[in-house]
């Protein structure tokens, strides 16, 4: 029960693009077409669960045994990167399907804010390695959710006859501002 | 305090770039030189018309063998033939294609029994009494093909799309593009088509259109290795390059047999 509180204080209530504003330049940059949403939103989901458990870990079985925990923005960054990396490598060979659907996010992914944001969270909130696995896949789930709905949205804006100064990015982010609004009415759900 | 954070972090470096290196090696995959080869020759639009879900993978399947070397529509020959010594297997002839409009109705020629005043496209018109024209097989002429022609083949003339043999790659959007299919690919040193795709009887036609084919034959004695009447309609066989097509054309009474080339008419 814990841990599903966990799951959707992630996924709606604290969602990463709409409540806490964080990886927004994916939002608006990704988001013109359902496929590319789609792709984006795997590469994350995939992405964000295993780099926020091998953060996890090298906080823990490194950082703080040595009392370096101000060094985890550099350690952090070195560690995503270089799994991202690694994860890049594995999937060309092992997997080359899934690579060619999200190969080219990947490296997108890299320098994505919001991979870095919850492998800090799931440290600040002092969750154990359990509870950090299911928080970063909420957040990545709510992350996909986000985008994707988004998207579709966006490819209707597409067809619709908005004035000309509202074209574009400005319709965006209004439309954004709208649909974080209406995420804000989760709060309170499950208690939470 | 400073010194274990150098070798900390420097440690983790260390580990991760090794660790690189390592995966790359393990994870090497072999990439057939001649895929990036061919890949470096194609046009790299990524269209799919040669059935490969963009050039790379077509270049992985010419690789392969499952597609013929002159694969790449939009290449046309002079791609071809360098995939080809690629492929070490030069000095074949490729055939080029280009589309051909089934349909010699322009917009003065074209009889309507309403007017359509709905939304500017084909595939909504035909949705609607079909568009208000009286054939229900010819073209609409509100230019869906012109739209997806990503090559600037296409030029709208009076209500009827017409297309420059020299541009077009035979793609093949324009084909799918048009929602009564009277688009279609021939030969491009083949330039004869018949410009009717109405099955309709020829009592029919000759209500529905001044320009269409009634099926009377002609063509089919006159040039018989060519033309055959089917299902009401002429249709050419272009496979048998080298005939002379010309007395049929002459002949023709609805005029629908038309002569294609570099300036195709109509």
């Amino acid at each position: 029960m814990e841990l599903f509180g966990i799951f959707f204080a992630a996924f709606l209530i604290n969602n990463i693009l709409l409540i806490r504003f964080i990886a927004l330049c994916s939002f608006f940059g990704v988001s013109t077409k359902i496929d590319t949403s789609v792709g984006m939103s795997l590469a994350v989901i995939f992405v964000m669960t295993i780099s926020s458990a091998v953060s996890w870990l090298i906080f823990h079985a490194i950082l703080v045994p040595f009392h370096l925990e101000f060094l985890r923005t550099a350690t952090f960054i070195l560690t995503i990167a270089a799994l991202v990396q690694l994860e890049e490598l594995y999937l060309k060979k092992m997997i080359p399907t899934l690579y060619r659907a999200m190969g080219i996010y990947l490296p997108l992914i890299t320098t994505n804010c919001a991979i870095l944001a919850v492998a800090f969270l799931a440290i600040d909130y002092r969750y154990n390695f359990v509870q950090s696995m299911v928080y970063s896949l909420g957040v990545s789930c709510g992350y996909s959710l986000a985008i994707i709905l988004f998207a579709y949205i966006r490819e209707r804006m597409a067809l619709a006859p908005i004035p000309k100064w509202f074209q574009g990015y400005p319709i965006a982010f209004i439309t954004a501002a709208l649909m974080s609004l209406a995420f804000l009415g989760f709060t309170g759900m499950f208690g939470l | 305090m400073i010194l274990t954070s150098i070798i900390v972090l420097g440690a983790l470096g260390f580990v991760f770039a090794a660790l690189l290196a390592l995966a790359a090696d393990y994870f090497a995959v072999a990439v057939d030189p001649r895929v990036s080869a061919i890949i470096a020759i194609v046009p790299g639009a990524n269209c799919g018309a040669c059935g490969a879900g963009g050039c790379h993978d077509f270049a992985e399947r010419v690789a392969k063998g499952e597609i013929a070397v002159s694969g790449c529509v939009v290449g046309g020959a002079e791609v071809a033939k360098k995939i080809a010594e690629i492929m070490g297997t030069a000095g074949f002839t490729v055939h080029k294609r280009v589309a051909a409009v089934h349909c010699g109705a322009d917009n003065g020629q074209r009889w309507r029994k309403a007017n359509y005043y709905g939304v500017k496209s084909c595939k909504n018109a035909d949705l609607v009494a079909s568009g208000g024209l009286m054939c229900s097989y010819g073209c609409l002429g509100y230019g869906d093909c012109f739209c997806v022609c990503a090559f600037d083949a296409i030029k709208m003339v009076n209500g009827l799309p017409q297309i420059d043999p020299e541009k077009c790659t035979a793609c093949g959007k324009c084909v799918t593009a048009c929602p009564r299919a009277i688009i279609s690919l021939r030969p491009y040193d083949f330039p004869v088509r018949v410009a009717c795709s109405s099955h309709d009887g020829p009592a029919a036609t000759r209500k529905n259109c001044p320009v269409g084919c009634i099926a009377c034959k002609i063509c089919e004695k006159t040039v018989p290795d060519v033309f055959k009447v089917v299902d009401n309609l002429a249709v050419i066989d272009y496979t048998k390059t080298g005939v002379d097509c010309g007395p049929a054309i002459v002949k023709c009474p609805t005029k629908c047999i038309l002569q294609g080339g570099k300036n195709e008419q109509k």
